[in-house]
């Protein structure tokens, strides 16, 4: 748990803070977080379908004396929106459209949300910072001037509705409308791009690892190091860029220490979860393979949708290596859990739900 | 050139920019949506001239000849009206109004202004929807079909259009006079509807909460239907929506006084079920290896289709939107009759009386609950 010390706060521990989202994976952490910073006002939003158990959790293990209200609601609603900002001086905006296959939705559940929220901070004006949640997946890490490092300052997608992939769309095209009210209204603003945040709760092996096709594991990522960052790690990072003075307009890249590359990783979880059978790709194959299925889609008009693309391929199975070292000189923030015990923590809850599967 | 817009940037618009675009001769020349980031994000993905929130801004500047309507079904009847008060042809998502009155309307308004309307039926114009009305033309069943049967089933997972119906009080389709049934039913309805003749058939509609919707707490969502359909002149139907059956069924069977056939949508198969018996144990072995030949036989048709680019998941759309157009430009008649689309709505209407089923959407007014420790 990294601590903020009280004189580098731009809000008193008894101001309202709003996290939208509350009940998710991500979003219970943080609450958490700022339950145990000491902040006594906290407002949580959540969806009329959330699961609230993780949440519940949270607020049982604070029997402190802070105030906590729990709102469902709707972010399509302006209506919601309103109740919820009212007062708020901090948003902790992690609600967003996840696993929607389609753009449409993706954008709904991401963008407009997110402009209703803003519209009723700016109308509430009482707004001292907006922590937006944004993702790895809005770098194009293509032509990327570090060379192989990925770090606050490599550019995002300019297209990202080539890149097939209805999350990246949303997520992009959301961090341009905060940053577009930061511009036009004065919000103030930072945006935290966790890499893959795993731990309890978030089961199953990303696809920067491999993809499982025809009952087959195809490993994709080889050595490449995963940017991995524990949930709790990430939820101390994104209560501190969003509680610490002086950050205001900046990005922040979460990522934890010692990186395991995507092959360690694959051989502790068959060592620690369950055995399967894989198939290591090699890079040039998959990055030819990607470009086949690119030009088929184009080709055929689209009777392969274009999931598979070379700008795909640079974003999520290109070779990078990750910074945090933004994170650490500008908010002070430390990974809390380890590397090593944030695995053995992850890899027991995913065969704890191997066992109940 | 034929100038096209659309009306509703959801996920169905996506389906339509898609078909379009692989149409020769027309483009989109604009898109609109009352929500201007949503009509903004459809124009970013696709070659869109404009976009707009308000749809009469969208008529006069664009000046579109057609228009699709992809908005949800409440706000059909409206939009087609005021397009086609414009000038405009339009193409009407399903179910194409909320009852048989407003279909009768609207179709109506068209002819009186010798404009050209079509719905949404696009399953319709599948290959293997073509390939069925084919062979009923070319009198394979024997003479008009004696009985159809049509399935139509809609799998309810928890996420994307089925998580937001179950989880979402408010949901749009809740408030639809048929609920969920009313969004989906209309393409397996119309498949009946192509074959009836009758402007008025009996319909008897039985429907219930699945156990499995029930025990989620779910009051109010119907999601299983057994509807029988009969003519004066004999000639039945049989209608299932499920969202528990599996397999989930997108099949229609069509009998006639000699030979049946059964569509299979999701396969994309038809196979042909012939009336002829043979004798003895001969009846055990020629049908089964006749059905062999004929699923290996549509095996390969769907392989030489998907080589030669030709079977896209929307096909059916891209076949319907391309003979719309062509019945426009050449004034000729259109893909789906007048008459089907009517005799869709009233049997629809028919059902959703029958059932019962309230247009009062569940009251889920924005909550806040304190809980201060």
């Amino acid at each position: 748990m990294n601590f903020i010390r009280p004189d580098s706060l731009i809000i008193q521990e008894d101001d309202c803070i709003l996290v939208t989202g509350a009940a998710g994976f991500i979003g219970c952490r943080v609450v958490d977080a700022l339950l145990k910073s000491g902040f006594q006002n906290l407002r949580c939003l959540t969806r009329p379908s959330s699961k609230m158990n993780r949440l519940e959790k949270v607020l049982r293990a604070h029997q402190g004396g802070a105030q906590v209200m729990i709102m469902t609601g709707n972010l399509l609603s302006t209506q919601d929106c309103a109740i919820a900002a009212k007062g708020a001086a901090v948003v902790f905006h992690l609600a967003a459209g996840r696993g929607e296959k389609s753009f449409p939705d993706a954008f709904m559940n991401s963008v407009v949300t997110t402009r209703n929220l803003l519209d009723a901070c700016v109308a509430e004006g009482s707004l001292r910072r907006f922590v937006n949640m944004s993702s790895f997946a809005v770098y194009r890490n293509f032509g990327n001037p570090k060379g192989r490092v990925l770090d606050e300052s490599a550019p995002v997608e300019e297209h990202p509705e080539l890149r097939g992939n209805s999350y990246c769309f949303a997520k992009t095209e959301q961090d341009k409308l905060v940053e577009d009210y930061g511009r036009r209204f004065k919000v103030p603003y930072v945006m935290v791009r966790p890499g893959w945040v795993y731990g309890p709760g978030n089961p199953g092996i990303h696809g920067r690892v491999g993809i499982s096709t025809f009952g087959v594991f195809l490993h994709l990522g080889g050595g490449n190091p995963m940017p991995l960052t524990y949930v709790d790690n990430c939820a101390d990072a994104m209560v501190l860029a969003g509680l610490t003075k002086g950050v205001d307009g900046e990005v922040f890249n979460v990522v934890d220490d010692n990186l395991p590359s995507s092959r360690k990783f694959l051989r502790l979880y068959k060592h620690n979860v369950r055995r399967f059978k894989s198939i290591y790709v090699p890079h040039a194959l998959t990055y030819s393979l990607c470009g086949i299925w690119e030009w088929y889609s184009n080709w055929s008009m689209g009777q392969l949708p274009p999931v598979f693309n070379r700008k795909m391929w640079h974003a999520t199975w290109k070779r990078t290596r990750y910074s945090n070292a933004k994170l650490k000189s500008r908010v002070g923030w430390q990974p809390a859990v380890t590397t090593s015990e944030g695995l053995r923590r992850h890899f027991e809850s995913c065969r704890e739900g191997e066992a109940h599967a | 050139m034929l100038k096209a817009a659309i009306v509703g940037c959801g996920k169905i618009a996506d389906d339509h920019a898609e078909q379009i675009q692989r149409i020769k001769d027309c483009h989109i020349v604009g898109v609109c949506d009352r929500e201007p980031l949503m009509a903004r994000q459809l124009y970013q993905r696709f070659p869109i001239k404009q976009y707009f929130q308000n749809l009469d801004d969208l008529l006069n500047e664009a000046k579109p000849d057609v228009v699709h309507i992809t908005t949800p079904p409440q706000s059909h009847f409206s939009i087609a009206k005021a397009c086609l008060e414009a000038g405009c042809h339009v193409y009407v998502e399903k179910p194409f109004t909320l009852d048989e009155a407003d279909a009768k309307e609207l179709l109506a308004i068209a002819d009186a202004r010798g404009l050209k309307v079509t719905a949404g039926h696009d399953d319709q114009f599948r290959h293997s929807a073509r390939r069925v009305r084919q062979l009923i033309q070319s009198g394979y069943l024997g003479g008009p079909p004696i009985h159809l049967e049509s399935y139509f089933c809609y799998e309810l997972g928890r996420g994307g259009f089925a998580g937001a119906l179950l989880n979402d009080k408010n949901y749009w389709v809740r408030r639809l006079p048929g609920g969920l049934l009313h969004n989906i039913i209309s393409h397996g309805i119309a498949r009946i509807a192509e074959h009836l003749v009758s402007d008025a058939p009996t319909v008897i509609a039985h429907g219930f909460i699945s156990p499995f919707l029930r025990g989620t707490g779910e009051t109010q969502l119907i999601d299983e239907l057994r509807v029988i359909i009969s003519e004066e002149c004999g000639t039945t139907a049989y209608f299932t929506f499920s969202s528990q059956m599996r397999p989930s069924l997108h099949q229609f069977h069509v009998y006639g006084s000699k030979n049946g056939l059964i569509l299979d949508q999701d396969q994309e198969t038809v196979i042909k079920l012939s009336g002829q018996r043979y004798v003895s144990y001969l009846e055990k072995f020629v049908p089964p290896v006749s059905m062999a030949k004929q699923n290996l036989s549509n095996a390969m048709t769907n392989v030489r289709r998907f080589l030669k680019r030709d079977f896209h998941m929307k096909s059916g759309m891209k076949f319907l939107i391309e003979s719309f157009y062509r019945s426009i430009v050449e004034d000729t008649p259109v893909p789906i009759p007048y008459r089907e689309i009517i005799l869709t709505a009233h049997i629809m209407d028919q059902i959703f009386g029958q059932l019962g089923v309230s247009s009062e959407p569940e009251h889920a007014a924005p909550s806040l609950e304190t809980a201060i420790r």
